[in-house]
């Protein structure tokens, strides 16, 4: 008897291993050789072609003395202060607005999470036009205000507009995670605050807000996380302009990488995206992280 | 309630509905434009709503014109179901595989599989271009479907989603299926598979989106327009011809369609699987 369990034993193993062996083989290939290639190239220098050249830590060196590399943090930084207060406001009234909607719930719904779908390269030719000089929305603010806004060619204004565009397309996803936190507070919470004379406002404050703090740590690694992948949207609308103001981490690692063949470079800037993200991640968790107890 | 108290709250329901349908059209509004615009004649996009005539005429440039110029947008449209097609086939075939292997069966890499998974989700996908460029090169992928294919054949997004949802089956499923003599693909497939739906077609929307909208991989990787997906090729095409706004719109309609469409469809399971992913 204890031989045959042995045998299962056994069989479930070598079972276990030949299933698994097609995803270890492949992330090898996929995932452990880039990795030491990542380590490699941040230490060299290499066009893609001759032999990488070992250079020690000349990269970081350059990278801090490159002016580039701290306008595109600061262009990434300056994205966030217009991309997360506006997302995490919005969505989470859109969220308490789904939650008080009986009707059309799914309606609602769907209206804006359909932006979510839409395509990167699509949504920002589209959104090329509609915020063009002489596009719908300004002949809009034209003709009822005597304004026009230059979304896309200001460089104050141009990295608002990505903002307001990357808003448009997140909203309903991101309110949708707040609903499912907002399902998860008992209904007994609301209904023992209205005894003790609460209004709307409190209830807000004291009961919604503190017991969302679980969705709203999650949307906010979400946008960060985000915020420092943007490629698409400035490359086809602005091009990294005006004046540089609309760069991004993944602007200058496409362009250094493919453009100016600096490929050690441009490896060592994309980590020092994922290292900068990291640290906002866990700045946002040991300053807002509170553990929630429902009963 | 009294009668006046009754009319109030009326009135606020309907002032919140009247807000919310309004924003609703105003979150459309962009789509609306976009699709209206590819129909309208040249001169009308930017001054009418609504066109004083509908024409093809933005269509028949993307998809015969534009062809002659060397931008080859059928095969592009193509191309992008090819690609995401197969990655999404591959991807849930083996996350379901590889899931079933970290859940349910006790070998004792299940753990150190499990954990080397997450510890590939911790970091973001970015980091990896330019490696993953020179490991593509050196396997001498460039300018191939391959290479926009390959690198996304397995993923360890897919395989979590698929083990934490196996774990959730009883045993005694697959202890039954094993008395019926069915092996460990027969299980997989015909026992695990109807019982984790929502995670399949989660796991296949999302995979199929993210590969479909994918523009800076492919941007790198493929040079030749008869290779290009539509994300890449539309992009090509408006740096060069973006004076035609009307084909590039029409363009924009083609390539938003078909993930417009697997929304609608899949809705209640896109719905579902935002609250689970983030449970």
């Amino acid at each position: 008897m204890k031989d045959r369990i042995g045998t299962l034993k056994r069989v479930e193993n070598t079972k276990g291993w030949l299933l698994s062996s097609p995803y270890w083989i492949f992330a090898g290939i996929f995932f452990g050789y880039p990795f030491v290639w990542l380590v490699i190239l941040a230490f060299s220098k290499w066009n893609f072609i001759s032999s990488p050249n070992f250079i020690w830590f000349n990269n970081f060196l350059k990278l801090i003395k490159d002016p580039m590399f701290w306008t595109v943090t600061w262009n990434t930084v300056r994205f966030m202060i217009y991309f997360l207060p506006m997302i995490l406001a919005f969505s989470i009234l859109l969220a308490i607005a789904f939650q008080k909607a009986k009707y059309f719930r799914t309606f609602f719904a769907m209206s804006f999470l359909i932006a979510n779908v839409s395509s990167g390269v699509a949504y920002s030719l589209l959104f090329n036009q509609l915020f063009s000089a002489n596009g719908p929305l300004n002949s809009f603010l034209y003709d009822n205000f005597g304004i026009s806004i230059p979304w896309f060619t200001d460089p104050n204004w141009a990295m608002f507009s990505i903002a307001l565009m990357v808003t448009w397309k997140f909203l309903g996803y991101y309110a949708l995670i707040f609903l499912s936190g907002l399902q998860m507070i008992p209904r007994e919470l609301y209904e023992a605050a209205e005894i003790d004379g609460a209004n709307n406002w409190t209830k807000f404050w004291k009961i919604t807000l503190p017991l969302l703090n679980p969705s709203m740590v999650m949307v906010l690694v979400l946008a960060i996380g985000l915020s420092f992948g943007i490629f698409t949207e400035p490359f086809l609308i602005t091009g990294g302009g005006p004046l540089n103001s609309t760069q991004t981490f993944m602007m200058v690692v496409y362009t250094d990488a493919f453009e100016k063949f600096e490929g050690g470079y441009a490896a060592t800037m994309s980590i020092a995206a994922a290292l900068i993200s990291f640290g906002f991640i866990i700045l946002v968790r040991k300053l807002m992280e509170r553990k929630v107890d429902f009963s | 309630m009294s009668k006046n108290n009754r009319i109030t709250k009326n009135i606020k329901s309907a002032i919140f509905y009247a807000i919310m349908f309004a924003l609703s059209l105003l979150w459309l509004y962009p789509y609306i434009w976009l699709f209206l615009s590819s129909f309208k004649p040249w001169d009308q996009i930017f001054t009418n709503f609504i066109p004083t005539y509908f024409t093809s005429k933005s269509y028949s440039f993307i998809l015969s014109t534009a062809d002659q110029l060397g931008f080859p947008f059928l095969l592009g449209l193509f191309n992008s179901i090819f690609i995401s097609v197969t990655v999404t086939i591959s991807v849930i075939i083996t996350s379901a595989i590889v899931g079933y292997a970290v859940a349910k069966i006790k070998f004792n890499g299940a753990n150190t599989l499990f954990n080397f998974v997450i510890y590939q989700m911790l970091f973001p996908g970015f980091m990896f271009t330019i490696p993953l460029y020179v490991t593509v090169k050196t396997l001498g992928f460039l300018d191939t479907y391959a290479a926009m294919i390959v690198p996304s054949l397995m993923g360890a997004w897919g395989v979590f989603m698929f083990a934490q949802s196996f774990k959730s089956i009883p045993n005694d499923y697959i202890e039954a299926a094993k008395i019926d003599g069915a092996n460990v693909f027969w299980i997989v497939f015909r026992v695990m598979m109807p019982l984790n739906r929502a995670t399949a077609s989660i796991v296949g929307i999302f995979t199929f989106i993210g590969i479909w909208d994918n523009f800076m991989w492919p941007l790198i990787v493929i040079q030749s327009h008869n290779k290009m997906p539509l994300s890449v090729l539309l992009a090509t095409f408006s740096q060069s011809y973006g004076v035609y706004v009307g084909p590039i719109l029409a363009g924009a309609v083609i390539q938003t369609i078909p993930m417009v469409l697997i929304f609608i469809i899949f809705r209640k399971n896109f719905l579902q699987g935002i609250s689970m992913a983030f449970k």
